[in-house]
């Protein structure tokens, strides 16, 4: 090989990545946000074998099971490199990169064209639906689970190519590692088979075998973790996949959204997926006339990636057509190419319309792209401008709890609500009493009643110098806590008493143990105060657990008294458990309940000088 | 793609490598601004440091020196030292703007401190206005009173401005008798 085509050779493979690195450059600094700490959080669980077993593949959010892509990516990142985000970048990027070579391996390969796998991996890179994958940690698994799924396609390629018996083996390995990754890595088998039914069928019934693996890795799932059947996640068959599909096409080859900075209204960008959807069924009609049925298989790859998140119609994400959109960039890549190739008739109005139709696409995508990384890159500074003032205020005030003021919406949902405190080790964060109100305002606000501190828990803490107030308006986090203690307090006890928190300690009785994580033990019998219902028909929620020495001579009996008034008599035949007592209609309106709890049998457990009752997470009036 | 291109971008990864290597562990700890301030019973609505005593209604600081308010706003004042037996002097800064006169034609403001009405007052020309009332010491027996502010109009949402927009306020403050 000459130098030339050396160099020729090294900016084929190289230009993809560094385009990538240049226009998500946004994504290669940011930091941390929202569920990432939940899941750097993780780590804090693990205290034995079991533990990280569980950590690893125990379902969780949305009953996703993602030991490589979530869990072990989050925990060894946690563990090697704390909370430093560079080298979980690194990682990020180095896959994307991959994910970038095999596209245009595959592409080339697909067309037989080499131009065509390079300009779908550039396609691919400035799509709007990069930006989360690359920018936002916890969308890893998007990044990972493509390389699972074009490392799988390609070592099938290679198979059918060489026939050598390795590429096959090396296809299953991956394939099977792949479920590590993504829920997603199910649908290979049927890219596989496509792309043999459309290119090689004498090796389709050898793709096949891999079905059985999809369709037990879905029956057990679904039984592990079956979906919601509510909810943002709740699967919606029928018309409302047209829909989403609609949606997602539109994402895929315009600007996420249909939105672009550029201001355009979305008549323009609807226009500008119709002509670039039209040139696609254009060519994708020629090639088809030619018997070039390869052309068929992007289309299959949208189609078949696409499939499984369409049921989720209420749950429309701009990342979710960000593995399907390969399809359509291997499509465009290689029309681009053949336009700008030689042969064929009308070569300068090929020429013309294939790069206006780029430009267009470009001019629509990349904005949003910029824009996008951009807004996610903001949102990962304000959280680690907070964590790190928590960081410096934690450490100027151990020992004590801190309270912000001022938090908005966008702040709470990045930074607050998956817990990014745990991570310096603040094992409580409070929001000013009221701020429960602003749950259902906005979507933001989802979970801030678990923050927010009641009046009467706030006015105790501020006389005993429990709490530290910081106003995290303004460059610095600004201790307020001398004017906070001087405004005047709505006194209401609270509604929800957490057994974990030190500043609910006024409210449960001296019959109490001291806290034990984040829960406490009661003995036979104890006593709490807190807020009475707003209105009849509530309840008192009891959220606990009891030890299987009090469970092994039966169920046990849980008596509740409010205000002398005696509640149901409940049982408790498990470990854990969760209570709804029904409270009396007098009690409606009351501004505070007395209420006492006993349970029927308490154990000793060995080197344990404690009586134990019963321990409590939660108890609330709801 | 060849066992060469492979080569190419293993070491480009591997280059990566040592920068992550060398990097502390512990997150990065920011300082805190500690002396933070007091309750005051005069408010410059344009100083930052006052934002907590704003509760509701006020929109962002403009022009370095006033802000917007909603239909409804509310604010919590120290009681100056001998408010509480000889009364004080409530003082709100307003600025009637051409936009809201020429929109709504007139303004009322009415007042409470902490639940005790003060007397409205209208207006129909543009311009810089003091809304000044007496409080009694009656109302002054805390260490601070809670003001709440209500407008009878406020001008709607409209011309990519989503928020409802009632008057200018520079500053509100007690002032002991």
């Amino acid at each position: 090989m000459t130098a030339a085509a050396r160099s020729r050779q090294l900016a084929y493979w190289l230009t993809p990545p560094l385009v990538c690195l240049l226009v998500h450059w946004w994504c290669f600094q940011a930091w941390f946000r929202a569920d990432d700490f939940a899941w750097l959080g993780l780590a804090n669980t693990v205290h034995s074998s079991h533990d990280l077993l569980r950590a690893l593949f125990a379902p969780e959010a949305q009953g996703t099971i993602r030991p490589w892509s979530e869990r072990g990516f989050f925990m060894a990142g946690r563990a090697l490199f704390g909370l430093d985000s560079l080298p979980y970048r690194l990682v990020i990027f180095a896959t994307a990169f991959a994910d970038l070579t095999l596209v245009a391996a595959i592409g080339r390969r697909l067309s037989g064209r080499p131009a065509a796998g390079f300009w779908a991996a550039i396609l691919w890179t400035v799509n709007s639906t990069a930006s989360e994958p690359l920018g936002w940690a916890c969308v890893y698994n998007e990044v990972m689970c493509g390389l699972f799924l074009l490392l799988a396609l390609y070592c099938l390629l290679r198979y059918i190519e060489t026939g050598k018996p390795r590429w096959y083996v090396w296809q299953w390995v991956v394939f099977l590692l792949g479920f590590g990754a993504l829920e997603l890595n199910l649908v290979y088998p049927l890219l596989a088979a496509g792309y043999a039914a459309l290119c090689a069928r004498k090796h389709l019934a050898r793709t096949l075998a891999m079905a059985p693996v999809s369709l037990a890795y879905f029956l057990v799932h679904t039984a592990v973790a079956p979906p919601p059947a509510s909810g943002d996640y709740a699967m919606h068959y029928g018309g409302p996949m047209l829909h989403s599909l609609q949606v997602f096409w539109a994402w895929s080859v315009g600007p996420t959204y249909m939105e672009t900075p550029l201001g355009w209204p979305k008549s323009d960008l609807r226009l500008g997926v119709t002509l670039i959807t039209l040139a696609l069924g254009w060519f994708l009609w020629r090639k088809v006339r030619e018997r070039r049925y390869a052309a068929l298989f992007p289309i299959v790859w949208y189609l078949v990636v696409i499939a499984p998140v369409l049921p989720l119609s209420r749950h429309l994400t701009e990342y979710y057509p960000f593995l399907p959109a390969i399809g359509l960039c291997w499509l465009g890549g290689w029309a681009f190419a053949e336009a700008w190739g030689k042969g064929g008739g009308a070569r300068i109005v090929r020429r013309i319309a294939a790069t206006a139709l780029s430009v267009l696409y470009g001019v629509m995508v990349l904005p949003q792209t910029l824009k996008a990384d951009e807004w996610n890159y903001e949102l990962t500074e304000r959280a680690r401008h907070l964590v790190e003032s928590l960081a410096g205020a934690h450490a100027r005030h151990p020992g004590k709890a801190i309270m912000l003021s001022g938090v908005d919406g966008p702040l709470f949902w990045n930074a607050i609500r998956d817990r990014s405190y745990v991570l310096i080790g603040l094992d409580h964060l409070y929001l000013p009493p009221g701020s429960e109100k602003l749950a259902g305002t906005d979507a933001s606000w989802n979970g801030v009643g678990d923050f927010a501190l009641a009046g009467a828990a706030t006015a105790h803490a501020l006389a005993h110098e429990e709490l530290e107030v910081y106003d995290v308006r303004g460059p610095r986090l600004r201790n307020i806590t001398s004017l906070f203690a001087a405004m005047p307090l709505d006194r209401s006890l609270p509604l929800r008493l957490e057994g974990g928190d030190p500043l609910a300690d006024d409210f449960f009785g001296p019959e109490w143990y001291p806290i034990d994580g984040n829960h406490r033990w009661m003995p036979k019998w104890a006593t709490l105060r807190i807020g009475g219902p707003a209105q009849a028909g509530q309840h008192l929620y009891l959220h606990g657990y009891c030890t299987e020495q009090q469970l092994r001579a039966g169920p046990l009996e849980v008596t509740a008294f409010v205000d002398g008034s005696t509640l149901p008599v409940s049982q408790v035949t498990t470990g854990e458990f969760e209570l709804m007592l029904p409270l009396p209609d007098a009690d409606a309106g009351k501004a505070e309940l007395h209420v006492a709890l006993g349970v029927s049998r308490t154990a000793r457990p060995p080197g344990d000088p404690r009586e134990l009752g019963l321990a409590f997470g939660q108890i609330a009036v709801r | 793609m060849t066992v060469s291109s492979l080569r190419v971008l293993l070491i480009v990864a591997l280059a990566f490598a040592p920068l992550s290597c060398k990097r502390a562990k512990t997150v990065h700890v920011e300082q805190t601004e500690e002396e933070g301030p007091r309750l005051a019973s005069v408010v410059h609505v344009s100083d930052p440091k006052v934002e907590p005593q704003l509760i509701s209604g006020f929109y962002a600081i403009e022009g370095n020196a006033w802000r917007w308010t909603a239909k409804q706003f509310s604010v919590v004042l120290r009681v100056p030292t001998g408010a509480a037996q000889r009364g004080a002097t409530l003082d709100l800064a307003l600025t009637v703007p051409q936009v809201t006169i020429d929109k709504l034609k007139t303004i009322s403001l009415s007042a409470s401190a902490d639940g005790h009405p003060l007397p409205p007052e209208t207006y129909t020309q543009t311009g810089q206005f003091d809304y000044k009332r007496d409080l009694a010491p009656g109302t002054l027996a805390n260490s601070s009173v809670r003001l709440e502010f209500q407008l009878d109009k406020a001008m709607a949402p409209g011309n990519g401005d989503l928020r409802e927009l009632g008057v200018i306020v520079r500053s509100i403050g007690l002032d002991a008798k």
